[in-house]
């Protein structure tokens, strides 16, 4: 276990490293000059004052190396400063900490719905394997996963706010701002999610050790209950993990949409602002804990079936 | 009776005209019913604050539309010229000073008094900016300075008849001493407004109070929030839900939806923003003035208004919009002439050797498809085209070193003053430092040099007229159309002017009836 925590801590240490450089070379590796794409972001319009970008160019040391200027920044970074933002020239620190609660409240809340949604549904198919039941949920499901975001958000918007009136249709103010914006996070994960619930309990229910209960006299509810059902649900702490992980830095389009000043909103708006310290921040923060959440999730699901361990002995 | 029938129809006119709202001033919204002084109102803007309030930003826009920072003048749209606001009048007392007398009985929010000595602080403060705003740089003002209790000198380091036109702009907004600590500004209780914010919910919105103390009169609500909401459709939306009560900047999709609500009101003014398609006059075949023409008159720009704008825009008239006190009256927009561009294309000499290149940036996503119907067009009087679509800050080292045939773009002509002068040099002069046409004419040159010395404002626009009949003369770039700036605003809320540069939204007269 030792061996795999040192491992997988090298890992997330390598993965936050390069993901950070990546970030860093963004507005290099795009045309134009970045300190001319600062200074629009601060200052709307076209025609920019040559000595201001001059000015700017030194002062935040953009005529040094790459390498230089990574360097510089790592070495504050490590030492817990996520420097300035370039268009507020407030610290980094400031904006991504709020994003990242909001963000993963709205995470959370649309995972907790989907895992809600999922055991429901994927129990109920799993049970009814090749019946009516079962084909029509396999159908709903299939369908919610071919749905672009970009596309249920403002249908949902257009039902429940616009013709029913019952939900506001964007903003981060009360509880009910969570509906929508949640409602359209879990559509795609509650598919998955049930999918392989119906899986896990499909092939759980074929499982030797589930016939041995029934024919040791065990109810069939009692069987669902004990043998049945816990095994069913093991894909889905993977899953779950994976997909925490995926809406972390994916709930952009959503954030955008429904006016949420989330993570994905703010790394957004730093990409098209050029603030390249916002943008590092986020991102680093994003991978960081990811990679810790599906360390986690391994861990977990090592803890649950021994058997992994076992092969890599 | 005949009379009484005659007025009543000329009034009910006049209110769709105005409900509708029309050319440079914007529309309106009037209401018979009584104001409810307890109301509060929702604004969606179109941008969140980026730089912490910093005045040379854009945060300035926002702080002046939400009805907190007030400037020492301000442009009125009807009127067409530069009227008083914190300073009560103005005169240039040499070539290179300008003395501002300022407002008597104007307390900050924070209880302090508006003095000379604050107001050159705080425009001293912009002027100390890393990035200083275009209206008021070192550039063109060398100090401010408190001359006495109420008077606020400008000095400018050449003759600058503009100086209270750069006073209006809202990167010169005027805020308490209080408000500059620690390199930062912070605007809460330091304004001058009819409204003070009290809350912000960063990139969400800002609350805002009336100003019980306000110096202009009675403030008509109780309060306001404007909301930074950079979706369109989103905007959209809230306004026909009822979530907000003024939604700036629609995009067109959600226009058609919006003119069938009644209970919104669509406004829509001339925006100072024209889509152009800029030709490299320094390189061939552009740098021939019968080629450009040939161009311009095989573009039909009335159905380019049309279709791909979707009514949205009209056809453009030449540089400035027709609203606009300096366009030249006599102008129309150019009609498309296939015969015409044939006849002049062989005057110009030309034969297609290889295809010409339009770049389409993609910031404006119809540019695209703007430069379709452009190479249609063209195709028929024999010019072939390609179409590239490019990051804008991609392709402007090219536009300004003049690597390039022709880019679709557009400015704001009014960006930085309420007076293009800044456009007119930046962009055509020879040695304009953002002449991507590189266009160069003397008499041109003459004439803008002439009005930036003019301090009679008929007599300006006059002269930047008869400089946009030489760009128009010259075909110097084909000015396509002109975008309409269009707000939404429920029917409920009062007294609203809308303005095409969303400077002021929220006054102390808007108002909205009791529910």
């Amino acid at each position: 276990m030792f061996a795999f925590l040192a491992k997988r801590t090298l890992a997330l240490v390598a993965t936050v490293l390069l993901a950070s450089f990546a970030v860093f070379l963004i507005p290099y590796a795009t045309p134009g000059d970045p300190a001319r794409k600062i200074i629009r972001s601060r200052v709307a319009g076209d025609a920019i004052d040559e000595s201001a970008v001059s000015s700017l160019t030194t002062e935040l040391g953009l005529h040094d190396p790459l390498f230089v200027q990574f360097h510089r920044w790592l070495g504050r970074f490590l030492s817990g400063d996520m420097g300035l933002s370039y268009s507020s020239q407030t610290p980094v620190v400031e904006q991504v900490l709020p994003a990242l609660g909001i963000t993963l409240t709205l995470v959370v809340a649309a995972l907790g719905v989907a895992v809600l949604v999922s055991l429901i549904l994927g129990i109920t198919s799993g049970l009814h394997e090749g019946r009516r039941t079962d084909r029509v949920i396999t159908t709903v499901t299939q369908a919610l996963i071919a749905i672009p975001e970009y596309w249920l958000a403002p249908m949902l918007v257009l039902i429940f706010a616009v013709k029913l009136t019952l939900l506001p249709s964007a903003g981060w103010v009360s509880g009910a701002s969570l509906v929508l914006p949640v409602a359209v996070l879990a559509a795609r994960p509650s598919s998955y999610f049930t999918s392989a619930v119906r899986s896990g309990m499909i092939e759980a229910l074929d499982a030797e050790h589930v016939t041995a209960a029934r024919s040791r006299g065990l109810s069939y509810p009692r069987t669902i209950m004990r043998h049945v059902i816990p095994n069913g649900l093991l894909p889905l702490a993977t899953l779950l993990a994976v997909w925490f992980a995926g809406l972390l830095g994916g709930s952009v389009i959503v954030e955008v949409i429904f006016s949420i000043p989330g993570m994905g909103r703010l790394l957004y708006d730093a990409v098209l602002n050029n603030d390249i310290p916002v943008a590092q921040g986020s991102v680093v923060l994003v991978v960081a804990l990811a990679v810790a959440i599906t360390t986690m999730a391994d861990l977990v699901h090592r803890t649950l079936n021994p058997l992994l361990g076992d092969n890599r002995a | 009776m005949f009379f009484k029938r005659r007025s009543a129809a000329a009034v009910a006119l006049v209110s769709l005209l105005t409900l509708t709202g029309c050319g440079l001033n914007g529309g309106s919204t009037t209401s018979a019913l009584t104001p409810d002084l307890n109301q509060r109102i929702v604004v969606d803007n179109f941008r969140a604050p980026v730089a912490n309030w910093a005045l040379e930003s854009d945060a300035a826009y926002i702080l002046s539309l939400s009805g907190c920072l007030e400037t020492l003048t301000k442009f009125d749209q009807a009127q067409g010229k530069v009227t008083s606001s914190l300073a009560t009048d103005w005169k240039q007392t040499s070539p290179l000073t300008w003395d501002f007398t300022i407002r008597d009985g104007v307390k900050f929010q924070d209880g302090t008094i508006l003095t000379a000595d604050a107001v050159a602080a705080s425009l001293q403060s912009v002027l100390a900016a890393k990035v200083p705003a275009r209206a008021f740089n070192p550039d063109v003002v060398s100090d401010v300075a408190a001359v006495d209790a109420r008077t606020v000198r400008i000095t400018t380091p050449s003759d600058s008849p503009l100086i209270p036109y750069r006073l209006a702009s809202v990167n010169t907004g005027i805020l308490a001493p209080a408000a500059y600590k620690d390199g930062t500004i912070d605007p809460f209780g330091h304004c001058t407004g009819p409204f003070t914010p009290v809350s912000e919910k960063p990139k969400q919105s800002l609350t805002l109070d009336r100003n019980e103390n306000y110096w202009g009169g009675k403030v008509q609500l109780a309060g306001a929030e404007v909301r930074f909401i950079t979706n369109g459709a989103t905007r959209a939306t809230q306004v026909q839900t009822g979530e907000s009560d003024i939604s700036l900047s629609i995009p067109v999709a959600s226009l058609s939806t919006l003119e069938g609500d009644n209970n919104v009101s669509v406004l829509k003014a001339d925006s100072p923003r024209t889509a152009t398609l800029y030709m490299n006059n320094g390189k061939a075949p552009f740098d021939k003035v019968e080629f450009r023409k040939a161009i311009r008159s095989a573009l039909d720009l009335e159905s380019l208004a049309n279709s791909i704008y979707e009514g949205a825009a009209l056809p453009a008239v030449g540089p400035f919009a027709a609203s606009e006190p300096w366009a030249s009256p006599e102008t129309a927009a150019p009609k498309q002439n296939l015969d015409e561009a044939k006849k002049l294309l062989s005057a110009a000499g030309y034969t297609a050797t290889q295809p010409l290149k339009i770049v389409a940036i993609v910031e404006r996503a119809e540019f695209g498809d703007v430069a379709a119907v452009i190479q249609q067009d063209l195709a028929k009087i024999g010019v072939p085209i390609t179409i590239e679509t490019k990051e804008y800050a991609s392709v402007e080292p090219d536009l300004l070193a003049g690597n390039y045939d022709m880019v679709l773009s557009q400015r704001n002509r009014l960006i930085d003053i309420a007076d293009p002068i800044g456009f007119l040099t930046a962009d055509y002069t020879c040695k304009g430092s953002y002449n991507l046409s590189h266009f160069c004419d003397a008499d041109y040159d003459k004439l803008i040099e002439q009005a930036a010395k003019t301090t009679d404002a008929k007599e300006r626009y006059k002269l930047y007229a008869n400089a946009g009949r030489i760009l128009q003369d010259q075909a110097v770039n084909v000015w396509l159309v002109n975008e309409q700036a269009i707000d939404a605003v429920r029917t409920d809320v009062q007294n609203h002017v809308q303005d095409p540069l969303s400077r002021y939204v929220l006054t102390a007269k808007t108002s909205k009836s009791g529910s």
